[in-house]
Formats: structure tokens, C-alpha cells, sequence
């Protein structure tokens, strides 16, 4: 309520000004905002330019009472893990948010284990507890298929499904929703459940990062955290990433992370190994090449016929 | 003053304690060098020497008369360890905008005080040094009080949470009204004042500071009419009501008295006035304690030590002395009313009432930090010449947590007793609803009780008989950090 | 009668946008709120029955609003009431209750005496609704 801000459209001399509401709200911010922080996903950006455009868009109309009914909101976000999902849904809870359609704009993030419960009688307080935490923002539900649990006739999870429909449905001006998890595993849960498949207004796509958009996240994630690659250790990371991409449980963007962590940590044992020798302030910051490729990806190289 | 006169630096001991007179000052009662240990006890005294009196000498002759010193040398000191119960000057500091007046820090310590007393906490501090003939005058402007010292006391028997507990009221502020006349109503007239008053929506009424047991109507008798009309109020209205049964009386033997009927009869609070005493008041707190009984303090004669500026003992102090002896109301003042009360002085006053740690404040006449160690908060009781208009400013100044206490604007309502009640009721319900809301009462006021008296007509009919009352004289106690006091 | 419990008995009763804004005030200052219910109105019942938990952590006062709907709706002839609780040491106790729902008809209570030594008296409060077991007053 108070904490709405109380976005009026402008109608100027020729009409009504979509630019002044832009500008006016703080959409265009949170949209520079994702722009900055994640590298590629051009089809994902796309996709919240559009929908944020349909809301400005649907705010002007109202504003001169054309009315087409509240808009459904609620979203799914597919892709692998460390594509963008969550970050994506931090902004887009700014964004509606910025333009009336979330009262307080916060993300509330949870899995199965936080909706359903142990035994008869549990899940219903504890789906509720969360929706109450969620109500005037956006909630976030990461691998939302594991919700529906069709092999277990006694699952829980069912009835966490029907309370989260019941709000979704009736509650529209309350609660965003997001599921998010793997495409094809989201494709068949929607299948399954066609009832939540008809109340997901939109579907975007998460696409895995390319070799030189992961290589870009990791020069982005260096740089926040002062470092710098000697030359030698830019290459190394490079065929790092290639190799990575095509192992198992490869995570993008937090593959990368755990993979600069670790590089981290042999810097500083090789600069601890050498702790009589002079340091300078370059060496702290720079990973070289040996910090990269000690890493068992490469090991994995030479053994490549292993199990 | 000193008739032995002392080139610089302190003599050694053999000439310290030469027979004859010397000044404070080299005594050891001024030390400008003085670091304060966290359980000194620090008194701030506001000083006005005599012409020709140094300030550090005045400030050392009051750490001296307050402390070990008498006005001569006396050898037996030699038998103590006379240092560390010498009270210590250590700064002194001209006040801002008052020519011949200074603030005198002095720093007790611990040892000097007997645990969970005022009685000798005020015989130290303030027994013997404000007739002292070198000074012109001499306040007592406040005092830190060091946590260790503070946990000797019990504290206030009840105190504001557990007072909301018991009558089951949040969120607002409470009210009240002393029943008038003051004198003369008979123990059945005057029930009937209470009784309207409850019914009509007051949490309490109360009995004035001078109503003990007089030829027109004796205590039992007032007791009986009074708690009839208590229980008859719950029963009409389903709330928990109260009545200050005003227990004063000559001997702690009839107030103990007193007090044992009014819990006898299922009253949830009783009444004492400052003028029975520090001692008595902590006797009747530790009752209290023992009664489940709320203790309601009516200030009565403060007045002669607390208003003016330049003698005396400022009611912020008096107010830790009530917060320490344990009453869990007290009469802190209005500001908008008709007795003495700068915003600023009041706010200041409330603040050591409420607050679990006063922070330094200059321009609330807090000089010092205080930390209150868990002793529970006094409830701040406003009275005297407020009315229902006057809700948003009342809510702005002094906050939720205080009795708002109408007698005249409330038993002076056109419509009766009970209608004043309600307009108090509904006009201060009305105005923590908006401000709630988010609503800025302190401008919208006037509007927002416009609104609610649509709804109530005896709320309307207060609004425009006391549309126009208001006691805009400058206040004289005043804090001296302000750069324009304001009037209230 | 109206029993005038609670912080607003003596407005008009709350629309639920005025107690939607109350609630919104309560959870700007980090306080957790709850619902009670009852239908033994006694001055001195300090425990109504609780609708569910406090509730903690909430942004937005649609949760809340969602039990005073649901409290409401499965007892209408019930007293209904919203605390807000401060958890904030020195407070550690409500900050703000207030009725949002009241039987249709409110019989109030009577007063009991008992006459004792001298002239006085004991006195016994008792809601005429608690003359019935509980469940089946205020119908």
C-alpha cells in the first residue's frame, strides 16, 4: 500500500507519454541493471524487455481506462543450472515493482523442501507460511518439478501444488509467480499438470553460455574480485572452459565461479610455498597458468577413456 | 574564603592537614585531570558563585560540602583512605548565554552510598551544599548514574509493558482524568464522577494530590464508592478500569492501611504524592511489588525545587530518583497545557522515563549517557489544562506511551461526564488510526478530528467549546542548548 | 452494548482497507502479527484462542488479511482480534491489538456481588454470553 509508488501517467500536449513513464519509473534501471551483470542471454533480455514493455504499455491503457483484466504475471524460467534464472528474477521483481504490479518488490526463494512437508497435516501451514512471506513480491521456485511426485500415490507435494494454484488464480494482484528448473523436466511437469501450464503467462528460456560469453564471466568475476590472469593462464582458461563445458554436472556460470575459487586457492599455496622470496602486489593479485591448469579437468584429459 | 594561601601544586600531607582553613580547591576537591571511572556517580550542578569566587573553587567547595569536607581541616581524615571519598571537581564550563553561571562536573564514587537508598543518595548530593553561603545559587542540573549503583534498586514495581499487559491496552496512549472539584464531593458524588468517566471510555480516573481523608469524605468511604464504580464501569464497557486511590496520608502505618483496603477491594493501582518522601515512597513501592499493584505518583510540590533555572534540582533528576525508588506512573508534563514544560525539557523528562539508554542529548537536557540496566520504564502521566483538540499535538510531543489525563476536559464536557470520556476516547482512537496510517497528524490535526466528531457528536460538541484554549507563555525551565527556547 | 477492547472499539468498525493499513504499519516495524479469537470476552481472559502462529517475516499484509478473512469466515459470531507483537529487548510484548470482527449481538455482562465484612463488597464480572458452553454463545 504506502510503500507503492504512486506512478502516474503523464498526458502531455500531444497525448499520453510513454517515454515520461519510462523515465519516470525505475524500470529502465533495473533493465541497465541486467545488462550489466550478465554477460550474452540476448534472447532471455529480450524477453523482459517485451514483457516489461506489455506492462508500461498495459499501464498507459488503464490510465485511459482501456482495460483488458489484470495481466497473469506468473512466469517459467528453463535453462541449466548457472544460466541467470535467479538473478533474472531479482530484477524482474524490481521491474514489477517499479511499475505497481508487485507492492514490495522482494524475492522470496525456495525449493520443494520448504513448501512440503514430512507428514499428514504439514504441508498445508508450511506451503501457506511461504506464500504469506512472498505476498507483495515475487516467489521463486527452483526445480519446481520436484513438487509432483507422480510415482508416490502419498506425495505431499500434491497439495502444495493445489494451495500454490488457488493463489495463483485468486490472488493476482498479490503474488508473482516463478517456477524454474530444467526445460525438459519443466516440460513434462507443465505436462502433467496442465493446470499450472494454463496459468504461466510466460516462458523464458534460459540458453547455456557460449565458450567466449563463459570466458567473459569469468574476466567480470576476477575483476570484482581483484584479480587478473597472467597471459599464459588466459589461455589456460580458455581450453579450461572447453574442456569443462563438455564433462558432466557442468553448471555454467557457477562452474566458472567454483573454478576461479579453487584457482584462488592454489595461488595462494604457490605463494605461500614461496613465502621467503620478495612479493609484489602484482603477484597477489595475478592467477597464472600452473593455477589453472592444475585443476583434475585437465588430469581428466589424459585419462580420457576412464569411467 | 581560604585564609591560607598556597602557591600552586597540592601541599604535602604534612601541610595539607595543618590545622586551619584552606581553600576546596587544594584540598583535592578539584582535579581537572580527572578521568571519571564508569561506577563514579557524576552530578552536574549548574553554579553562580558570589563576586569574586573563582568557578573552580565554587565547583570544588560543592564536590567538597557534598561530599568529605567540612570548612575546616580536620586531622581525622588522616585516618581514611580520605582520597577516594573525596567527591572530584573535574571540569567546569560557563553556561552558554548566562554570564556568571557555569556547569560543575563532579564525580562520586561508589563507596559513598548506600546500596537501593535515595534517602541517602539525596542526603549526600544535595543535603548540605545549596545554602552554602559562597554560592549565589546552585541547581542540580543531572546526574549519570553508574549501572552498578542503578542495579541496587528494584525499579518501578509494574512498569509500562507489564502495566499494558494487565489492562490489556496497546498501541495508544492511556487516559485519564482527576475527578473535580478537588475538594468537597462526598464519598458517593465523587463514584459517580468516576463511574461516568470509565463508562464513557477512560482507562483510569484519579484522586488529586490533596484528597486523603478530610471531614467532607474519609478514605474508606471513598475506597468503597470509588471501587463500586470501578466494577461497574468493567461490566458496562468490558474493559479492565482503574482508579489512583490516592493512599497519603500522616504515618506509613495508615497508608499501609490504606493501601491493604484498596487491594482488598480489587483495585489495580494506588496513588502517593512526592511529598511523603523518598523512604516512604520506596517502603510503598516494595508493597506494590509485593501486591501486583500498579503505583501511580502524583508530583505534588515539586514545583517549589524544580522550576526555576538557576536554583534548585531539575525534574529530570527528580525523574531518576522516581525511576530508581520505583513508581510506575509519575507527572512529567504537557507541554501544551496550563503548568511549566518546554518540548524539549518534557521530551527529556520522558526520555529518562522510558528509554532502556538515554544517549547524550544537549538539547533535551540530557548531559550525560544513562544506562538503566533493565529496570523497568515509567509510564509519564501529562495533566493539567489539556483537552481533546489538542490530541495530534499531544500524540506528536509525547508519544503513545503516557496518561493523558483530562479532568476539566472531561467532566467539564456540556454533555456530562461520560461525553467528555468519549470525545477524549474517540478523538485519540481517531488520531492513532491516521497517524498508523502514515498520516502527518501534526498538520492534518485539526481535519483529522473534524472527520472522527462526524461520527460523534459529543467529540464535536468538545471542539467547539474548547476550540480556543490555549496557555502560550514562555516556559522558564528551559535547556540551555537551544539557540531560541521554545514556547509552549 | 459494544465491548471497546482493543486499540480502535471506539471508531466505526475498521473497513479492511483501514485494517489492511494497520497491519502494513505493524510489519514496516518488523512486529510479528497474529490472530485470536474468542467467544469468552472477559476483561481479564488474557488467552484467545490463536489462529494459526504469529506470523514472521512478512513484507505485505495480504497474509495477514488472507487468516483475518479465513478466521472471520469460520467464526462470524466469534470476537476477533489482531495483535501486533515487538520482539525488541525492553519490549518483548504487543505493540498494537485491535478488534476486526464482533457477534451481531453483544448481551455485555453482568455484575455479581458478594457482600463482605464492614461494608465491602466483592465484586465478579461475567460475560451473560458464558451462561451457554463455549462454541455455542452469541448464536
Amino acid at each position: 500500500m504506502g510503500e507503492t509508488r504512486a506512478l502516474q501517467p503523464q498526458a502531455g500536449p500531444e497525448g499520453l507519454d510513454l517515454q515520461a513513464l519510462y523515465r519516470d519509473s525505475n524500470v529502465a534501471a533495473a533493465l541497465e541493471a541486467l545488462d550489466r551483470e550478465l554477460v550474452g542471454l540476448a534472447p532471455v533480455k529480450t524477453r523482459v524487455r517485451e514483457i516489461a514493455a506489455l506492462l508500461l504499455v498495459e499501464k498507459l491503457r488503464r490510465s485511459v481506462g482501456l482495460e483488458a483484466g489484470p495481466p497473469s504475471l506468473h512466469m517459467s524460467f528453463t535453462g541449466n543450472p548457472g544460466t541467470g534464472k535467479t538473478t533474472v528474477a531479482l530484477r524482474m521483481a524490481e521491474i514489477l515493482h517499479a511499475l505497481g504490479y508487485s507492492r514490495k518488490g522482494h524475492l522470496v526463494a525456495v525449493t520443494r523442501d520448504d513448501l512440503v512437508g514430512q507428514y499428514i497435516g504439514h504441508t498445508a501451514p508450511k506451503t501457506k507460511e511461504v506464500l504469506k512471506r512472498a505476498m507483495g513480491g515475487v516467489l521463486f521456485i527452483d526445480e519446481a518439478y520436484y513438487l509432483y511426485r507422480p510415482e508416490n500415490e502419498r506425495d505431499y507435494g500434491q497439495e502444495a501444488i493445489e494451495i500454490l494454484l488457488q493463489v495463483m488464480e485468486n490472488q493476482r494482484e498479490d503474488l508473482v509467480v516463478i517456477l524454474a528448473g530444467y526445460r525438459d523436466r519443466m516440460g513434462r511437469f507443465f505436462a502433467s499438470n496442465p493446470g499450472m501450464a494454463s496459468r504461466i503467462a510466460h516462458h523464458i528460456d534460459f540458453p547455456d553460455y557460449s565458450e567466449s560469453e563463459l570466458y567473459a564471466i569469468a574476466e567480470l568475476m576476477l575483476a570484482g574480485m581483484q584479480y587478473r590472469l597472467s597471459a599464459g593462464a588466459q589461455a589456460a582458461l580458455r581450453e579450461y572452459i572447453g574442456l569443462r563445458r563438455a564433462q558432466p554436472h557442468f553448471a555454467n556460470a557457477r562452474s566458472i565461479r567454483n573454478a576461479l575459487d579453487r584457482a584462488r586457492l592454489r595461488q595462494a599455496k604457490r605463494l605461500f610455498e614461496r613465502r621467503g622470496a620478495p612479493l609484489t602486489r602484482e603477484a597477489l593479485m595475478t592467477i597464472e597458468a600452473e593455477d589453472v591448469r592444475a585443476s583434475r579437468v585437465f588430469a581428466a584429459r589424459t585419462e580420457e577413456n576412464q569411467p | 574564603m581560604g585564609k591560607l594561601e598556597q602557591a600552586g601544586g597540592r601541599p604535602e600531607a604534612r601541610e595539607r592537614y595543618r590545622a586551619g582553613v584552606m581553600k576546596y580547591a587544594q584540598m583535592g576537591y578539584w582535579d581537572a585531570g580527572y578521568v571519571p571511572k564508569d561506577t563514579d556517580l557524576i552530578a552536574l550542578f549548574r553554579i553562580t558563585p558570589q563576586e569574586g569566587v573563582d568557578p573552580e573553587e565554587a565547583a570544588a567547595a560543592v564536590a567538597g560540602e557534598s561530599s568529605t569536607a567540612t570548612w575546616t581541616v580536620v586531622w581525622t581524615d588522616r585516618l581514611t583512605a580520605c582520597e577516594r571519598y573525596r567527591a572530584k571537581a573535574y571540569r567546569v564550563d560557563p553556561v552558554p548565554g548566562a554570564a556568571g553561571q557555569y556547569f560543575a562536573y563532579i564525580a562520586y564514587d561508589l563507596a559513598l552510598f548506600e546500596p537501593g537508598s535515595i534517602a541517602n543518595l539525596t542526603a549526600s548530593i544535595i543535603g548540605n551544599v545549596f545554602g552554602f553561603k559562597p554560592l549565589k545559587a546552585l541547581r542540580l542540573e543531572d546526574m549519570r548514574l553508574p549501572v552498578a549503583y542503578v542495579k541496587t534498586f528494584d525499579g518501578p514495581p509494574t512498569g509500562i509493558v507489564v502495566e499494558r499487559e494487565r489492562l490489556d491496552k496497546f498501541g495508544r496512549p492511556l487516559l485519564g482524568a482527576t475527578v473535580k472539584p478537588k475538594l468537597g464531593l462526598s464519598g458517593k458524588n465523587y463514584g459517580r464522577v468516576v463511574y461516568e468517566a470509565l463508562k464513557g471510555g477512560l482507562d483510569f480516573t484519579k484522586d488529586d494530590e490533596n484528597i486523603n481523608s478530610q471531614p467532607f469524605m474519609h478514605w474508606r468511604d471513598r475506597f468503597l464508592y470509588c471501587m463500586e464504580a470501578v466494577n461497574r464501569a468493567q461490566a458496562a464497557t468490558g474493559e479492565v478500569k482503574g482508579t489512583y486511590l490516592n493512599v497519603t496520608a500522616g504515618t506509613m502505618e495508615d497508608m499501609y492501611e490504606r493501601a491493604e483496603l484498596a487491594k482488598e477491594l480489587g483495585s489495580c493501582v494506588v496513588m502517593i504524592d512526592l511529598v511523603i518522601g523518598y523512604t516512604a515512597i520506596q517502603s510503598m513501592s516494595k508493597w506494590a511489588r509485593r501486591n501486583d499493584m500498579i503505583l501511580h505518583l502524583h508530583r505534588a510540590g515539586h514545583s517549589t525545587y524544580t522550576r526555576q533555572k538557576t536554583h534548585g534540582v531539575s525534574f529530570r533528576v527528580i525523574s531518576k530518583w522516581m525511576r530508581l525508588a520505583g513508581v510506575d506512573h509519575i507527572h512529567a508534563g504537557t507541554v501544551v497545557g496550563k503548568l511549566e514544560g518546554d518540548p524539549n525539557s518534557v521530551q527529556g523528562f520522558y526520555n529518562v522515563l522510558r528509554e532502556d539508554h538515554n544517549a547524550v542529548d544537549l538539547q533535551r537536557g540530557l548531559f550525560f549517557e544513562q544506562d538503566w540496566g533493565g529496570l523497568r520504564k515509567v509510564m509519564p502521566v501529562a495533566s493539567g489544562g489539556i483537552h481533546a483538540g489538542q490530541m495530534h499535538q499531544l500524540l506528536h510531543y509525547l508519544g503513545e506511551d503516557v496518561v493523558l489525563q483530562f479532568g476539566g476536559g472531561t467532566i467539564g464536557h456540556p454533555m456530562g461526564i461520560a461525553a467528555g470520556a468519549t470525545a477524549n476516547r474517540v478523538a485519540l482512537e481517531a488520531m492513532v488510526l491516521a497517524r498508523n496510517e502514515g498520516r502527518d497528524i501534526w498538520n492534518e490535526g485539526p481535519r483529522i478530528l473534524e472527520q472522527a466528531a462526524r461520527h460523534c457528536t459529543p467529540l464535536k460538541q468538545a471542539l467547539d467549546t474548547w476550540k480556543d484554549v490555549t496557555f502560550d507563555y514562555a516556559s522558564t525551565d528551559t535547556p540551555d542548548f537551544v539557540p531560541t527556547a521554545t514556547a509552549a | 452494548m459494544r465491548i471497546t477492547q482493543g486499540t480502535f472499539s471506539f471508531l466505526p468498525d475498521l473497513t479492511d482497507a483501514q485494517i489492511r493499513a494497520q497491519i502494513e504499519y505493524c510489519l514496516g516495524r518488523g512486529w510479528a502479527v497474529s490472530v485470536e479469537y474468542t467467544d469468552d470476552p472477559h476483561p481479564r481472559n488474557a488467552y484467545w484462542e490463536m489462529y494459526g502462529m504469529p506470523m514472521f517475516d512478512l513484507k505485505d499484509a495480504a497474509g495477514v488479511m488472507a487468516e483475518v478473512d479465513a478466521c472471520r469466515k469460520t467464526f462470524p459470531d466469534h470476537y476477533v482480534k489482531v495483535n501486533a507483537f515487538d520482539a525488541t529487548l525492553g519490549w518483548e510484548s504487543l505493540r498494537l491489538s485491535f478488534i476486526v470482527n464482533r457477534p451481531k449481538k453483544e448481551p455485555g455482562f453482568g455484575l455479581l456481588r458478594e457482600e463482605g465484612a464492614g461494608r465491602t463488597q466483592r465484586y465478579s464480572v461475567r460475560a451473560y454470553a458464558t451462561e451457554r458452553p463455549e462454541g455455542e454463545r452469541y448464536t
